[in-house]
């Protein structure tokens, strides 16, 4: 349904991303490991033109992209397919969480108020906050307005839902409940890329996984035949880093 | 204080009130919507970094700032003349007030349109709203609530700097009190009632400030600490 090919992106004289190619198929949520400072994050931006790549090819739903070449008016109409979920959340914080969800359906995709109000209550109910509707970003806790950002994120049901680190600002005690929420999206089948370090998370939740490291992608894989047929020594090193880290 | 002092301070109450609030509260209020108008669309124009307008807006902020507002007051009506251009005093004050104020202001609104954080624009662009309509419907909203109490002491500011628009015959508040000095001699007395006069005018938006900003902060969820 996605695919890349040849991403490259350098941003203050340094190349972070060095030709990076990935697919996903419809129903797939892609976790995108490695360590910091690899080209997670700007991956994933590129993929919603936050950054504009210096090159690279992009085919989705079966149409054609040059990523650089891509106009305003062409990079609206695919976001409109689209949404993001940011580390920091980003909710607007004039806007109540029912506000939030609506914004975008009432502003950019030209919906009725009523129906993008029960759209978005019915977001609201699936992150399990519709009793926080009323409230502002900043009389919610960073997990419900992690929450709340998914259910805006869900509301224009878009084709694709990009996460960039989406629990790495997070409590550890309210990790879990955003990570249940994203359980529950790629059991309906939402096609996801996450970029994570909830290694556990990648390991049970995602149906792929792409490793990048140092702006490229070392490895590209099924989840299962990516954790038990690990041969590649970058890959199996940095995993030891992490589990002493836990250990 | 003699019974005549008391005398003259009170007959000249109404007189000098009156002036103030037929003349400087409308110099002030119409001044400094067009102000505002000015700081809105220079700052905007700075944001969205439009070439040559931009160094336009920079050009005419450069002027404003390094130049006295009473220099102002008096090329507008006594310099534009020369050139055949006759500005009647109240307008003249009107035009010097709005264009000195917005420039000051312009920077105060820039500011706060910078102080929004980047996510919430790019937030927006991934729902799939234009620049135009976050703009409108997020950034400027949140800058506003940041801008306020700035913006209400620049409008505290000008109450009092409309006395310059005396200099240019503009009958407000103090040259009615001038007026009355010139008369009586009790120069004391009445300059003193003209202070009290502006620091009441003052003490009013003071008050009004405090209950903009309780509304703007019940606008953002309480208050404005962002996590």
């Amino acid at each position: 349904m996605l695919e890349i090919k040849g991403l490259k992106k350098t941003i203050g004289g340094s190349e972070i991303l060095k030709g990076v190619d990935l697919a996903i198929g419809k129903g797939d949520v892609m976790a995108v490991l490695g360590p910091s400072g690899g080209g997670k994050t700007t991956l994933l931006r590129c993929l919603n033109y936050l950054e504009k790549a210096d090159a690279g090819e992009m085919t989705f739903l079966g149409q054609r992209m040059d990523m650089p070449g891509m106009s305003r008016r062409d990079i609206a109409a695919y976001r409109r397919h689209t949404a993001f979920v940011f580390q920091s959340y980003n909710l607007f914080s004039n806007k109540t969480a029912l506000q939030n969800v609506t914004e975008g359906l009432i502003v950019a995709r030209k919906m009725e108020k009523a129906q993008a109000e029960e759209r978005a209550l019915a977001a609201l109910e699936r992150v399990g906050l519709a009793d926080k509707r009323d409230s502002y970003p900043n009389q919610l806790s960073g997990g419900q307005q992690q929450r709340v950002a998914i259910a805006r994120a869900v509301a224009g049901e878009p084709d694709v839902i990009f996460l960039d680190e989406p629990t790495s600002a997070l409590d550890p005690e309210l990790i879990g409940g955003v990570l249940e929420v994203i359980r529950q999206l790629a059991e309906d089948g939402m096609t996801m890329i996450i970029v994570t370090h909830e290694v556990n998370f990648a390991r049970h939740v995602s149906t792929k996984v792409l490793f990048m490291d140092e702006g490229r992608a070392l490895a590209m894989a099924p989840t299962g035949e990516f954790f038990q047929e690990q041969k590649l020594e970058r890959i199996q090193t940095f995993f030891r880093s992490l589990d002493r880290k836990e250990g | 204080m003699s019974g005549r002092v008391i005398d003259i301070l009170i007959s000249s109450f109404p007189r000098i009130l009156g002036q103030g609030l037929m003349v400087t509260i409308p110099l002030t209020v119409i001044s400094f919507a067009l102000a505002l108008v000015i700081a809105v669309v220079c700052a905007m124009v700075q944001i969205a970094n439009i070439r040559g307008l931009k160094q336009l807006v920079r050009f005419y902020i450069w002027i404003i700032r390094g130049t006295p507002l009473l220099v102002q007051l008096y090329l507008v009506y006594f310099g534009l003349p020369d050139l055949g251009l006759m500005v009647p005093a109240f307008p003249s004050a009107v035009i010097v007030f709005a264009l000195n104020e917005g420039a000051y202001c312009a920077e105060t609104v820039r500011a706060a349109i910078e102080a929004v954080p980047k996510g919430q624009m790019e937030a927006g662009y991934c729902v799939g709203m234009s620049y135009v309509q976050i703009m409108r419907r997020i950034v400027l909203p949140q800058a506003f609530r940041t801008a306020f109490p700035p913006l209400s002491n620049s409008l505290i500011s000008m109450v009092k700097d409309t006395s310059l628009a005396a200099n240019i015959t503009v009958t407000e508040m103090f040259m009615a009190t001038q007026r009355v000095v010139g008369r009586t001699y009790e120069a004391l007395a009445l300059y003193s009632e003209v202070a009290v006069i502006y620091l009441l005018f003052c003490t009013v938006i003071t008050k009004l400030q405090a209950v903009g900003e309780r509304k703007l902060n019940a606008m953002n969820g309480g208050n404005v600490i962002r996590a």
